[in-house]
């Protein structure tokens, strides 16, 4: 493979060798093993019915702009107004893609922990804007330290990304460094990112806490989330924004350029799936809890480096003892066991040295890729 | 409010494309005179075939370009409606027509130094430049040749060095269309001047002849065409349409598409899917009953002394009311596409014509 490929040119990549196996295991992908709960299914067949040919307002249907403002508000504590506060967007992926024109131009620049999920970088890209990494590392279970981001500031910074939990890393940002985080924002009079995907798994003693959620966040933050984890949504493409009224009014208009409006049926699924039943994401979540453990024992086997994952579903593995980049070694890995995790060049092009493995695989496969993994990493330390 | 704040809201406010108005989308009500679509009922079969892929657990991410059973069926519909070459590794599924006007607008215009359009087009165009706004060149586009852009200015604009372009035909504003030696008129030119053209030809189904550039497409010239997939079949509100393109062209397309999307709804495609095998049994009746109605239509218009365009998509008709303010709430506004005084009816199966003569001429002035 060429090395040279970067970021999202080096996920397909992979990806499409990973399809000329017919017995791949991944582990990298960020896909959830489950299927869509049946009554969300059901209540989709049932607005093809009833709703097929509904008009699809820009901003998407008034009951689900009021069931992720019941959401937001009961899990988040962010306050917001249905009717202005509110944009439906084709996943959380559109979202993020949104957020970004919406606060950044050509020119400014943003601040972004390292590593990060990769779009956010292509986002940048697409806006012309600059981004200013912050870099984080597995001693610290990657936190992000306010005093980094203090000092990464420059007169052309318009806003600070936070993406917790984190994607890649599974690090949560505390309630006192969020708050840090927030009065450096305020100080110097930037935007808030913050992408809140996975705030509905979060491990051991750690909480999820919403920058728009504290004194001073809600009036600079767009917040984004999607139903794609936590409901096993990822193909219906059903995301949203929250955020003050006069950005969201620049959202919607970005929205009306981009795409101008999201699928009814999708719409009616993710109505059913804040308004239904909750029992299926809390048995997926305990489900990530025990493969986590799973995981992280089978890493310790190993005697894998990772930074503690706090949240997400996913670990970030250390891979600097291999001596090699982590494109080689995602290469030689799914070469050797088939087994497919993502390398960490694909989020950070600067510090490669990590691997990510996502839990998004059952019990039973997700034993058998740890242990094709442990193979192929002896296989490859004993032909160095 | 911060002066970050104020920075940013100023910069929206001065970016007129951006917040240029449009006609909805979807439809409002059964009969909307103003929605780009029209009302159609659901077939059962597209309902039944949707709901089983979904209960088989399609609720996952798809490839970024499309399912591969849709992306073949649109390129055999087109293969077959426009004889054009197009190929399943030609087409992108996307997630509705603005998101086919944005990312070719948007992705191949990065090779470009300006994007030559005609002065009426359909507002979406100028709100997917306002995104990240590109130079544009406007081509002349007048009211007899119901907003075609002729071929002598597209070859003026050629020889002045435009070499992007994009174009539609059927117009989305009063559904006229390119002549088959027009179009191969265009074709050669761009084979010429190495041209990259897009092509809208969303309304095209609708029309009893809009030959598509593709069809003519020559060695030298990057044809890529837009449209709705499978009209007229209930989709509208599902946002499905595709885009067709040379392949040296998809992969920058497919890169934003995953960034902006990762794929298209897996409910959409595999609605598209049941209604591609719907589409050559009912869409061509249900063009031909419209076209009749939009005939009569014109006739009743013209009975009223008021100004028709021309234009033979039979989903639209255009015609000209310099000072009708009434207007505004029932029709599609010619004002928005750059042609002020013109407006847009929509012409759907539960539209009379009554109602919209009604509507036309002040709610009961005309009946």
């Amino acid at each position: 493979m060429n090395n040279q490929k970067q970021g999202t040119n080096l996920l397909y990549a992979l990806i499409a060798q990973a399809k000329t196996y017919n017995d791949t295991i991944i582990m990298g992908r960020g896909d959830p093993d489950f299927d869509t709960p049946p009554h969300i299914v059901a209540a989709a067949k049932q607005a093809m019915i009833e709703h097929h040919a509904e008009y699809v307002p820009v901003e998407g249907l008034l009951s689900l702009r009021q069931a992720i403002a019941d959401r937001v508000k009961r899990v988040n504590n962010i306050d917001v107004d249905p009717d202005t506060e509110v944009v439906v967007t084709n996943g959380g992926q559109e979202a993020l893609m949104l957020m970004i024109l919406a606060v950044i131009g050509p020119g400014d620049e943003i601040i972004v922990p390292e590593p990060n999920y990769n779009t956010y970088h292509d986002a940048l890209k697409f806006a012309r804007g600059v981004k200013v990494s912050v870099p984080s590392n597995a001693d610290t279970n990657f936190r992000t330290s306010p005093d980094d981001v203090r000092a990464a500031i420059t007169p052309r910074t318009r806003a600070l990304l936070l993406v917790s939990p984190n994607n890649p890393t599974a690090g949560v940002i505390n309630r006192s460094d969020m708050q840090a985080l927030i009065q450096i924002a305020e100080e110097h009079d930037l935007f808030i990112i913050a992408d809140d995907i996975y705030d509905l798994f979060i491990y051991d003693d750690f909480e999820h806490v919403s920058p728009a959620s504290l004194p001073g966040g809600k009036a600079r933050t767009l917040t984004l989330n999607a139903l794609s984890k936590s409901f096993s949504m990822t193909g219906w493409r059903m995301g949203w924004i929250v955020g003050p009224a006069d950005l969201m009014a620049r959202v919607k208009a970005l929205k009306a350029a981009i795409t101008g409006g999201t699928s009814i049926i999708s719409q009616y699924a993710g109505l059913a799936a804040l308004t239904g039943p909750q029992d299926d994401v809390q048995r997926m979540a305990s489900a990530y809890k025990e493969r986590r453990r799973l995981v992280l024992d089978a890493l310790d086997d190993m005697g894998m480096h990772y930074g503690v994952p706090q949240g997400g579903q996913f670990v970030y593995i250390d891979i600097s003892f291999t001596g090699m980049d982590s494109a080689e070694l995602a290469q030689k890995i799914l070469a050797d066991q088939h087994v497919l995790v993502y390398p960490g060049a694909a989020f950070d092009r600067e510090r490669g040295q990590y691997v990510r493995m996502t839990f998004l695989q059952p019990e039973d496969k997700l034993r058998e890729g740890l242990e094709r993994m442990r193979v192929a990493m002896k296989n490859i330390m004993a032909a160095q | 409010m911060s002066h970050t704040k104020n920075n940013i809201l100023a910069q929206h406010a001065t970016n007129r494309d951006l917040s240029i108005a449009a006609p909805p989308l979807t439809t409002r009500t059964s009969s909307d005179f103003a929605s780009d679509e029209i009302f159609v009922p659901l077939d059962e079969r597209i309902i039944s075939g949707t709901a089983e892929a979904l209960e088989s657990g399609q609720t996952h991410y798809v490839d970024v370009p499309g399912i591969a059973p849709l992306r073949a069926a649109v390129a055999d519909y087109l293969r077959e409606a426009t004889q054009a070459t197009t190929q399943a590794a030609n087409v992108v599924i996307t997630a509705g027509i603005q998101e086919s006007r944005f990312l070719t607008i948007q992705m191949i215009g990065e090779n470009f130094d300006r994007l030559a359009m005609p002065s009426v087009v359909h507002p979406g165009v100028r709100r997917a430049l306002g995104v990240r706004p590109m130079p544009v060149e406007m081509l002349a586009a007048d009211a007899p040749s119901g907003y075609l852009t002729p071929v002598s200015e597209i070859q003026r604009a050629l020889a002045a060095g435009a070499r992007f372009f994009y174009l539609e035909s059927p117009a989305r504003l009063t559904g006229a269309s390119y002549s088959e030696l027009d179009t191969s008129a265009i074709a050669d030119l761009a084979a010429q001047y190495e041209a990259t053209i897009i092509w809208d030809q969303g309304l095209a189904p609708w029309a009893a002849s809009a030959p598509s550039l593709a069809a003519y497409a020559a060695e030298g010239a990057q044809i890529i065409t837009i449209g709705e997939a499978f009209p007229g079949m209930g989709l509208s509100s599902w946002f499905i349409a595709y885009i067709a393109s040379p392949q040296t062209l998809i992969p920058a397309m497919q890169s934003q598409k995953q960034i902006m999307a990762i794929c298209t709804s897996t409910a959409s495609q595999y609605g598209a899917l049941e209604a591609s095998r719907l589409f050559s049994e009912k869409q061509s009746a249900y063009a031909h009953q419209l076209q009749h109605k939009q005939s009569a239509l014109r006739d009743l218009l013209a009975q009223q002394n008021i100004e028709v365009l021309p234009g033979d998509s039979a989903t639209v008709l255009a015609f000209r009311a310099d000072a009708a303010p009434h207007l505004s709430e029932d029709m599609a506004n010619g004002a928005d596409f750059g042609a002020p005084g013109v407006w847009r009816v929509t012409v759907s199966f539960s539209s009379t014509s009554e109602a919209i003569l009604n509507s036309v001429s002040g709610k009961g002035l005309a009946s």
